[in-house]
């Protein structure tokens, strides 16, 4: 057995451009906002480091039209509604992923690595540009009207543009290739003889797929989740774009208080609510993983 | 002293990274932050031809991120064009510098009527570009019916319902808001602004959207019928894309803007920037200028070589009365951000 020569500190210094980044480029910045949600506002944005916890009380609490301070939920619905259209992009994805990452692992491997590169392909053009071409796709005498009055079953349509609709689209097209990857990855892994053994054992098409392929297809079904989800609740483009920015996403909601409303601590402490959230998904989701790991040790 | 490291390591950082912009805009070099499109190319290359100086420009499109930006610090610009409420904000919070615009040959072109306005008395922060007004533009191939009240954008007949756009920002749409109830512009009264607020809640269900970007094609492909927008755009789309839209003459009033040539403190090249502000006011300048922005100028132009004119730009010479947008106090500008907060929470 030979001994590993092992210098002290070695680990560290090895890991020291790792540290510098992350301290840099996330715990510096992070620091600055958690600061900034905990100093005054300054008159015209800015902000002053004397210490507050206002513009955490803001979040649930504002000064009514007739100047009371009462509980307000206007933040609190923004919140819920970012969570919730990001839940359901999740799922949609989830749903149209899956068969088309099943589809492109069925084929041969040439076809395959071109297929994976085609859903990579968006990303090697600007997010702006792809969202940009939705207006021209669902706008007003845009492709799919021209398409639907060309073969005669229309005359004229309401535009598609703008609305809950519209941003959805936008953001499943967006971040449905972070859904497709992970489950490809995983369905790779997939041990065809396992598939074979549940038919062998009379396990019918449906049997086979409840019961065989998607858990284990699960980890990259929840990598992709994670992926989808995370992103859209700090979408912006899409909401403005597509959903004619006529109601806010938390994204939208952050962006105004840096801007017109000059309230610079409330801006930053709603964005960490939005952190905190994320985080919470997360750990939620690690923590059952550890779980689950931890029972099947023990079984 | 445990937030020491984090201290010594973000002077460190803002440190370094004035080194590199100070580096980056050594002689020669003018980085100029304007309006989307509002500075001619050509004017800027004629500029760079006869003063040797590289220049830059970069886009914004609300005065909310130029003054973000400007706030957050070390944007290493030397010219930005705030309109002028916001020019009274930067001055007031020291961030803007006192580059005594009022002796530069540059303001001696300056129409009198803008000269030392309230929110540049002295006249030594900002010399003025451009000017015009906000109100709203409709598609006449969608639209046929009359434009002379804020009525028609504010409370829409059955004709206009689901094919109004509004902007993304309430810096201009409120005060329109507050010249067709006749309420005050920058109003602290806050049942005032609860009347605004039900205004625009009630017009809400008939917007199709609340967005700045890409107006000219939503209006000018009909895809909405009235848009909020600004005089000199629809006067463009109008003769350069000749799309069939008019600017409405409303007769409660027009919300006024003027924009100006204002230096950031510490600017790197203070004397570049003005030597660029002279070259911009300088008579034939200034007309390119205007030909290219159409804009109205608050500086001298040559008429005989101007392509706008009342008759061909009618948008240029309102009508009605324009009232000029103010700069809120905090308490005022709080019930803005609460009337647009809920009006699309």
């Amino acid at each position: 057995m030979t001994r590993r020569v092992k210098i002290p500190g070695w680990n560290v210094l090895g890991l020291l451009p790792t540290h510098v980044i992350m301290l840099l480029t996330l715990i510096i910045p992070v620091g600055i906002i958690i600061l900034v949600s905990f100093s005054t506002r300054g008159p015209y944005g800015g902000f002053e480091y004397v210490f507050t916890t206002a513009p955490y009380k803001q979040i649930l609490f504002n000064e009514g039209w007739t100047g009371e301070l009462e509980f307000n939920p206007q933040y609190l619905i923004v919140i819920a509604r970012t969570l919730l259209l990001s839940a359901i992009t999740t799922v949609i994805c989830l749903l149209l992923s899956f068969p088309v990452a099943y589809f492109i692992s069925l084929q041969k491997p040439s076809l395959k690595i071109a297929l994976i590169y085609l859903v990579t392909l968006p990303f090697w053009v600007s997010m702006i540009v792809r969202v940009y071409s939705w207006i021209i796709i669902l706008g007003k005498e845009g492709v799919i009207e021209k398409t639907l009055r060309a073969l005669g079953l229309i005359d004229s349509m309401d535009s598609l543009l703008f609305g809950d609709t519209a941003m959805l689209i936008g953001l499943v097209y967006s971040y449905i290739p972070l859904m497709i990857l992970p489950i490809f990855a995983s369905i790779e892994k997939l041990d065809p003889a396992l598939v074979e053994a549940s038919h062998d054992l009379y396990g019918s098409r449906l049997v086979t797929l409840r019961r065989v392929i998607l858990p284990l297809c699960q980890p990259g079904m929840l990598a992709g989740a994670i992926l989808v989800f995370v992103p859209c609740l700090g979408a912006v483009l899409e909401p403005t774009l597509l959903g004619g920015g006529k109601t806010m996403m938390m994204g939208n909601l952050i962006q105004l208080q840096f801007g017109a409303a000059r309230n610079w601590p409330l801006g930053a402490a709603i964005s960490l609510v939005l952190m905190a959230a994320v985080l919470i998904f997360l750990v939620a989701r690690g923590l059952r993983s550890v779980r689950k790991e931890t029972r099947e040790l023990t079984l | 002293m445990s937030t020491n490291p984090r201290i010594a390591s973000l002077i460190a950082a803002s440190a370094l990274s004035l080194v590199f912009s100070v580096s980056a805009h050594a002689e020669g070099k003018l980085s100029i932050y304007a309006w989307a499109d509002s500075i001619a190319p050509d004017v800027v290359a004629k500029f760079e031809k006869e003063s040797g100086i590289d220049v830059t420009v970069d886009a914004f499109s609300s005065n909310e991120d130029l003054l973000t930006k400007l706030q957050a610090g070390s944007a290493g610009y030397d010219i930005v064009t705030p309109s002028q409420h916001f020019v009274k904000i930067m001055v007031d919070s020291g961030l803007l510098e006192d580059f005594g615009a009022s002796s530069l040959p540059a303001y001696q072109q300056v129409l009198p009527e803008w000269q030392k306005q309230w929110w540049d008395p002295t006249g030594n922060y900002s010399v003025p570009m451009a000017f015009g007004n906000a109100g709203f533009t409709v598609n006449r191939d969608v639209y046929k019916g009359p434009v002379d009240s804020w009525k028609i954008y504010f409370e829409p007949s059955a004709e206009l319902q689901g094919k109004i756009a509004s902007l993304a920002q309430p810096d201009e749409v409120i005060p329109a808001a507050q010249n067709y109830l006749g309420i005050k512009y920058c109003s602290e009264d806050p049942q005032e602004m609860k009347r605004v607020l039900d205004l625009l809640v009630a017009q809400k269900p008939y917007v199709a959207a609340y967005s700045s970007d890409n107006i000219e094609n939503r209006i000018g492909s009909g895809e909405v019928a009235a848009h909020f927008w600004w005089d000199g755009n629809t006067m463009r789309v109008r003769r350069n894309d000749k799309a069939n839209v008019e600017y409405a003459m409303p007769k409660e009033g027009l919300v006024g803007w003027l924009d100006s040539y204002a230096v950031p403190k510490n600017a790197p090249n203070l004397e570049n920037a003005k030597k660029f502000i002279d070259f911009m006011t300088k008579i034939e300048n200034a007309t390119a200028q205007y030909n290219y922005y159409g804009h109205s100028s608050p500086v001298k132009i040559d008429e005989k070589e101007a392509i706008y004119t009342k008759e061909n730009a009618p948008e240029l010479f309102p009508t009605v009365p324009v009232k000029m947008g103010e700069a809120c106090s905090p308490a005022a500008q709080e019930l803005v951000t609460k009337v647009w907060t809920q009006l699309l929470q």
